[in-house]
């Protein structure tokens, strides 16, 4: 029997295991998989088109009272945010930024995406450096699919940075063909493959002068902040990474420090099971079943924390017919009306689809409730993607809320 | 002004235009073929893929079905690259009249249709996902056609016997001199520029457009846009066509095609060829359908769904428009209008393109006076360089499957293995390499749309999740040197991603709805395509937004 089961190992989960743990707690985080932090940037967005988002998140609490930052409370969102920073600091892996401004990073496609923080790897990407009027050169491999410099650099020109694009070649290996993001940032640990990289690096700054230099986020998985800092050396130019499509190396880098950290901490992890079914006694959970290996296998603990995702991390499911199921612990969600409203009819329109804001309604204390209000389990906590009533993608707040909520859940 | 002339000006880019282009161009008689959009760009390349063996019009429509017959056999000859050899099933579920078997093996015979009954146990044995309470199966040399590549492959033979091919090149105005047409305004989508061609004879083959085209000649021709729903499943659940035995309706035909295995279709009169939507109760109805051929069916994974407006030609009033002849028409406004000048070519079916061609080439040949015979059921198609490489042979397999030079499911993934090319497949879901996305740009592609219909880039479970942003950037680079910019690559995905939309939001749940969320997170959350939108515009030889070739979806 364990005091807590957080179901999910997404940021939200981790960070409410992490929490648990802490305060001495016997900790299982049970999950399907890995959560969506693997297919993120491995930054920690609070909250998008905003000057000051710590402001921003303070009115969006006025004006949606129901919405997870405000559920939260802004003391949960800046303790789990540095709770965060103080274990990528004690791992090695330190996030920069501030709460009440958002940096500007370019994208893999030369777009400027606001953040909060973002590693140190990262840091020296910000526009507001970028547009110094110093050159910046963005720099890749060919054998790389994720990550093409030219249309990048083109379009940060088109906002005002200096930025020009380079192929590298890529240094020698034993490999010989498929470099996804993930090998490469193996191979960046290699000191002859670094130092190879280094050279050519060093080699455009001394022809071009580059200030700064922009790579795809593969420098290094485990150490990264260590090659960056070497490859600075070499080339004699700052470094920053820049996001790469899934499977996003820094976000892998975000999820090792937290679990490394829970493991620290005494808690356990569990992946491939996957939770389908739930045994109560009134308004007490008491056991989860999960499918693993040809078998159920039945779960205990005092408490628990909902932390499946929504749509994105699989905690919310479609029927071809039309209906949003919970899939862990079957609970009421809240949904748009019909399916005639899940989708709007424009891909990128600016407010998102309706249908993505499903998620389980919880009270105060991040309870689910039915629909009427009802409390469902008083044992049971929602955090992360699978609360209803926003869309972490559109707002900018995908880490953000979750680390607030999974801290939340962590503390109460 | 620029002015062109020509004998024959043809009118659509779909498998009967341009069959006709390369028909006319094989006997000497000099033709340009301008569509408004890319080749296909219309109803060729929005249906489910069926090379039809006849035996769905032996009883409602036995000129059809003989026609399919005899020219599925000469498609297997000329254009083995594009076609699978799957055979196909006629099967009696219990939902369907047990007596109609007999009815049509008898008007199998009839109408010269190839057909064999075998076991319930033995198609099982081939086709173990069949529902096992199917009492009858009857089968017959049905395939699948890649109509994109088919298409492609005959407007390259077209343009080396000399046809002049124009995609994105919209017929604004029909020119008359008296009652008789003597040319046409065409506008250059891609610059907005005029260009008037001057001809002998304009050859309207525009399929479910044409009624639009013979009005600016001014005469009436009435097509009745059908409606055709299809859904592509993201399984191969069956390797063989299968049809349900009884008189067509919706939802009675599974089509194994390339990756995927397309249900369809229904089949709705709409008004307007470019304005129509999918209602998801036709999405409903064909996986309720799908069910009784295969048990299960609802829960693989759809993967998108589409529209194709039939180009059903209504000669007097018939009561229901699935009751109209699938058969061809070739009209002489001359002799039915007192218009000269212009002929249409309507109705008809993808299996029968060429035999629409040949006979309205011989039509247009004995006007202008040339004797040369039709050579299009002989000579073999030319395979296009996109493809070149996907088509060479695989001699890593002893399969004798493997040594045939029609298409075969296997054959993507072989090549990719024995080139060690897996690191460079820019689309994973349908195994699209570097080079062949290369070449598809090389070969002028005019906006990410037309590299998927090239390929296949984007038509896998992802829908584009990866492929988009690869393929564009590799479009970039390939093109900036000659003016493509940025801004118009920016432009190129947006595009894009929004055509996908429209063909993903009516089958969007499971699997497929996490995967589009994924697609959000890539896309607005990681690459924040959306913050470039200031930085994004039409141009640099593309063709994104232009009224002319939008199919507006209205929203069920």
């Amino acid at each position: 029997m364990y005091d807590t089961i957080v179901i999910g190992a997404g940021l939200s989960g981790m960070l409410a295991a992490i929490g648990r743990a802490e305060r001495g707690e016997k900790v299982l985080v049970l999950a399907k998989g890995h959560g969506a932090t693997h297919w993120s940037t491995g930054c920690i967005d609070l909250l998008a088109d905003v000057d000051d988002p710590l402001a921003g998140i303070a009115q969006l609490a006025i004006q949606h009272p129901h919405h997870p930052y405000a559920l939260a409370g802004p003391a949960m969102i800046e303790q789990g945010i540095a709770r965060v920073r103080a274990i990528g600091e004690a791992a090695g892996y330190p996030f920069a930024g501030s709460f009440n401004r958002n940096l500007l990073l370019p994208t893999a496609l030369g777009a400027l995406r606001p953040t909060a923080f973002a590693p140190a790897t990262m840091i020296a990407g910000d526009a507001r450096q970028l547009r110094d009027g110093r050159p910046t050169l963005i720099a890749g491999f060919a054998e790389l699919r994720d990550f093409f410099p030219p249309l990048i650099a083109a379009n940060l020109r088109a906002q005002g940075i200096a930025a020009e694009a380079a192929q590298l070649t890529l240094p020698p290996t034993q490999r010989q063909h498929d470099f996804s993001p993930v090998t490469l940032a193996r191979l960046c640990e290699q000191p002859a493959f670094r130092a190879n990289l280094g050279e050519q690096l060093a080699a455009y700054v001394r022809k071009g002068g580059y200030a700064r230099i922009g790579l795809p986020a593969i420098l290094g998985l485990k150490h990264a902040t260590e090659v960056v800092r070497d490859l600075q050396n070499r080339a004699g130019a700052l470094i920053f990474e820049i996001p790469t499509l899934p499977v996003s190396v820094a976000g892998m880098r975000l999820y090792q420090i937290l679990e490394d950290e829970l493991l620290r901490l005494g808690g356990r992890i569990q992946l491939g099971g996957f939770v389908q079914r739930a045994e109560r006694i009134s308004d007490t959970l008491v056991a989860v079943f999960s499918e693993a290996a040809a078998r159920e296998q039945r779960h205990t603990a005092r408490r628990w924390v909902l932390a499946t995702g929504g749509i994105l991390g699989g905690g919310v499911r479609a029927t071809p017919d039309g209906h949003l199921h919970e899939t862990a612990l079957d609970l009421p969600l809240q949904t748009p009306d019909g399916r005639a409203g899940w989708f709007a009819p424009r891909f990128l329109n600016a407010h998102g689809h309706p249908v993505f804001q499903t998620g389980v309604r919880v009270d105060q204390r991040l309870r689910p409730l039915d629909a009427a209000g009802q409390l469902v389990y008083e044992n049971v906590q929602i955090v992360g993607g699978a609360l209803a009533g926003y869309d972490p993608i559109r707002e900018g707040n995908l880490e953000g809320a979750a680390i607030a909520t999974g801290w939340a859940a962590g503390q109460a | 002004m620029q002015t062109l002339s020509t004998d024959v000006l043809v009118i659509g880019g779909g498998a009967t235009g341009t069959g006709c282009a390369l028909d006319l161009a094989m006997r000497g008689i000099r033709c340009i073929l301008v569509e408004k959009g890319d080749l296909t760009h219309g109803t060729t390349g929005r249906y489910h893929g069926l090379l039809h063996s006849g035996g769905r019009y032996v009883t409602k429509d036995p000129q059809s079905a003989t026609e399919c017959a005899h020219e599925n056999a000469i498609l297997r000859r000329i254009m083995p690259h594009c076609i699978e050899q799957t055979s196909g099933f006629f099967v009696i579920t219990p939902w369907d009249d047990e007596s109609y078997g007999d009815v049509f093996v008898a008007n199998c015979h009839r109408t010269g249709v190839p057909v064999q009954e075998i076991s319930v146990a033995e198609m099982l044995r081939r086709e173990p996902a069949l529902n096992p309470r199917i009492s009858r199966v009857f089968e017959v040399h049905d395939g699948s056609a890649d109509s994109f590549l088919a298409t492609h492959s005959v407007a390259l033979a077209a343009r080396e016997y000399g046809a002049e091919i124009r995609t994105y090149h919209n017929v604004v105005d029909l020119v008359r001199v008296g009652d008789r047409v003597v040319g046409a305004i065409v506008e250059d989508l891609r610059s907005g520029e005029r260009i008037r061609i001057d001809c002998t004879y304009v050859l309207n083959a525009a399929g479910a457009w044409a009624g639009k085209i013979a009005a600016l000649a001014g005469v009436t021709v009435t097509v009745v846009p059908g409606k055709g729903t299809m859904v592509a499943m993201n399984h191969r659940m069956v390797n063989t066509v299968v049809n349900r035995c009884k008189l067509p309706s919706d939802g009675d035909i599974i089509v194994p095609i390339h990756t995927v295995a397309v249900i369809g279709t229904t089949d709705v009169h709409v008004p307007d060829p470019d304005v129509f939507g999918i209602e998801p109760e036709e999405i409903q109805f064909m996986l309720d359908e799908g069910e009784k051929l295969i048990p299960g069916f609802r829960q693989y994974r759809a993967l998108r769904a589409w529209a194709g407006v039939r180009p059903l030609y209504k000669d007097k009033d018939v009561a229901s428009d699935r009751d109209i002849p699938r058969t061809f028409k070739l009209l002489d406004h001359e002799e039915r209008d007192g218009v000269s000048g212009i002929l249409s070519i309507v109705g008809g079916k993808w299996t029968t393109y060429r035999l629409m061609a040949e006979q309205t080439v011989n039509e247009l040949a004995r006007r202008l006076g040339n004797t040369q015979p039709c050579r299009t059921a002989s000579e073999v198609l030319p395979v296009p360089r996109f493809e070149h490489r996907a088509h060479a042979m695989v001699t890593v397999s002893t399969d004798p499957a493997a040594q045939t030079p029609h298409y075969w499911l296997g054959k993507p993934l072989a090549l990719v293995e024995s080139e060690h090319a897996a690191g460079d497949l820019i689309c994973e879901c349908e195994l699209v390499t570097r080079d062949r996305i290369v070449a598809a740009i090389d070969a002028g592609a005019h906006n990410l749309d037309d590299i998927r219909r090239d390929v296949r880039m984007g038509m896998g479970p992802c829908q584009g999740g990866w492929c988009i942003y690869r393929t564009a950037n590799l479009l970039y680079e390939r093109r900036c040197a000659d003016g493509l910019s940025h801004t118009h690559a920016n432009e190129a995905i947006l595009h894009f991603l929004q055509e996908r939309w429209k063909g993903l939001t009516p089958v969007l749940w499971g699997d497929q709805l996490r995967q589009a969320r994924l697609d959000e997170l890539i896309y607005a959350g990681v690459l924040g395509i959306h913050r470039l939108r200031a930085l994004a515009e039409p141009g640099g030889g593309l063709v994104t937004q232009h009224p002319a070739i939008a199919t507006e979806y209205v929203q069920a």
